[in-house]
Order: structure tokens, then C-alpha cells, then sequence
């Protein structure tokens, strides 16, 4: 089995929850369409999600085909995504985190003001900040895509958009022009990915 | 027989130790995004807040002269904001202050 990149959203349930899971699903179907192997999953402990607690969604991209049976947790991010930026006090966002990862946070405030509240900065190789609740304006709520159902809205429609911009930019796991096939809200994709702030360390 | 790592002991939905004023199993501070700011000046103590909090984290203090806020458990739910009858609470993003950091391993 070859690499498999592990990529966690952490996102408040119920009111960000249909934005956390269009990060993780929106990355998995751009991996897709390069002919990547993907997963994408609901972190099962934390549900069901009541309002505002943390919850995860997870993705997963490989060259090869994923061979992680009965692991349903992603135990080593290099992408740690926040959806909600309050999240970096309440959690060890980076726990599991290999050095030279990546955390990508929806937030208008400043890289430093975020890098203050995380405990383990050694490991990161890019801080990035977008303000993907400024660009896109509102967050869908939506809850028919949870635990694996079909999800009624469109994927990208709200705050996920930006937000996958700028890991698009960030890490380039996925292209810009995959995503823009998959994402609803182009425009919206599109800002993130220019207006995303790129703090990089070590 | 088997002992389960107390960093793996779950509690069953409400088979919790009991009688107990703060459950340490049951932290939810970690889920705030907006904190209530009380305005001492303003509060005549009406204990809406107090009556209000769903989880009790406005309390009367000994001296009963102000109400106190438990950062721990307040999940920023806000109602005692909405429910405040001399708006003497107001919201603040949690980014905004260096305490009340609640930082856990697992969401809960």
C-alpha cells in the first residue's frame, strides 16, 4: 500500500456539520476525478452530533488503493482542517499530526492570533487562515447527508468552498480544476483559494 | 478481569457518579465559539441567567452579590445573553481571550 493522505475536518455539529462533511467529501470526489483512491467518512463516536459540539470528518487520498481495514479514525493527519476557528482552544487539533503537517482554519483573524492557542506548532509546516464565513456569507445546514446518506443540497454550496480553496492552495493534494467540477459555489472556491493566507513555518 | 484505561472509560448516557456538582467525565467548554461577558454595573441580579443556563453555569456566589460563570462546562449556547433582562450579557468571540482554554483528547 502506498502513501494514504489522512485529512481530518474538525467542524461544530449540527450548525457547520453539512459544511464539515462537503470539506472532506468535496476532496475525496476532486481525488476522485484525477484517478486518485479515496475515502471519505463521518467520524462515528460523535455522532449523533448535538449543537456546537466538535465533531470530525475525515478523508483519505492514495495513489494506490487504500488498504486500512477496520480503521475508522484518521490516527495521523498531515491536513488538520478547522471549520470553526474556536476549535484550536477546546481541542489537541494536531494530536496524531506527523511533523510538517498542514492547518488550515476558517477564521478572518491573523495567522499569529491562531498560532498562539496551538500547543504543538513544532509540527507544522503551514498555518492557513481564510475567511471562508466573510466570502461565503452563510453556512448550509443540511442534515440528510449524515452517517453515508445522499446529501439533498449541493456539495460546496456554503462555507466549504473557500475553505477547500485554500487547501487546494495550501497542500495540493487536489487541483483548483478538479475541484471546481465537484464544488457548487465556484466563485466562492475561487476567492478562497486567492485570498487565502498562507503562513508558513519551520 | 479485564480493567478498562480510565483514558477509555466512557460514560454510559446518564450513569454518571452521583451526587456530584461538576462532572468531570462531562466537560463542555471545549464546544464554545462565543463566551457571555457580563457587565457588572448593569446586573441587578434578576438570576434569569441563572434560571436559564441549561447547564447551570451561572451561579449565585457565597456572598450573593454577583453571579459567577463556570467556563468549563458553558458550552456558548447563549441563552443567557437572549434571556438577560438588563443586557448586562453580551457575546465575545472566544478567540478574543487567552483563558478558558479546555483543551481535551477527546471531544467528550
Amino acid at each position: 500500500m502506498g502513501k494514504v493522505h489522512e485529512i481530518t475536518v474538525w467542524t461544530s455539529g449540527v450548525v457547520k456539520d453539512k459544511e464539515g462533511r462537503d470539506v472532506a467529501n468535496g476532496l475525496a470526489r476532486a481525488g476522485q476525478i484525477e484517478g486518485k483512491f479515496v475515502q471519505a467518512f463521518d467520524n462515528y463516536v460523535d455522532l449523533p452530533d448535538r449543537v456546537n459540539v466538535p465533531v470530525r470528518k475525515y478523508a483519505r487520498l492514495s495513489d494506490e488503493e487504500i488498504e486500512m481495514r477496520y480503521e475508522y479514525e484518521n490516527h495521523h493527519p498531515e491536513v488538520v482542517v478547522l471549520v470553526t476557528d474556536a476549535i484550536v482552544k477546546g481541542m489537541n487539533v494536531l494530536r496524531g499530526m506527523p511533523k510538517g503537517g498542514v492547518l488550515v482554519v476558517n477564521t478572518p483573524r491573523k495567522p499569529e492570533q491562531i498560532l498562539k492557542f496551538v500547543p504543538n506548532k513544532e509540527l507544522l509546516k503551514a498555518l492557513v487562515c481564510v475567511d471562508a464565513d466573510g466570502i461565503a456569507g452563510k453556512a448550509t445546514v443540511d442534515f440528510s447527508g449524515t452517517e453515508g446518506g445522499v446529501d439533498a443540497t449541493a456539495l460546496g454550496a456554503g462555507v466549504a468552498a473557500p475553505l477547500l480553496g485554500a487547501i487546494a492552495r495550501a497542500t495540493g493534494l487536489v487541483k483548483l480544476q478538479s475541484l471546481e467540477q465537484v464544488v457548487a459555489n465556484k466563485a466562492a472556491l475561487k476567492s478562497g483559494y486567492e485570498q487565502a493566507i498562507v503562513h508558513t513555518l519551520n | 478481569m479485564y480493567v478498562i484505561p480510565e483514558h477509555k472509560q466512557v460514560p454510559f448516557a446518564g450513569c454518571t457518579p452521583a451526587p456530584v456538582k461538576e462532572q468531570r467525565m462531562m466537560i463542555t467548554g471545549n464546544w464554545r465559539t462565543y463566551r457571555p461577558v457580563i457587565n457588572r454595573e448593569e446586573c441587578n441580579l434578576c438570576m434569569n441567567c441563572v434560571a436559564y443556563c441549561p447547564d447551570a453555569c451561572w451561579q449565585l456566589s457565597e456572598d450573593e452579590q454577583e453571579v459567577v460563570w463556570n467556563s468549563e462546562y458553558c458550552k456558548g449556547c447563549l441563552i443567557c445573553v437572549n434571556e438577560c433582562t438588563h443586557g448586562a450579557l453580551s457575546k465575545a468571540h472566544e478567540l478574543d481571550f487567552e483563558d478558558g482554554v479546555v483543551r481535551l483528547e477527546k471531544p467528550f
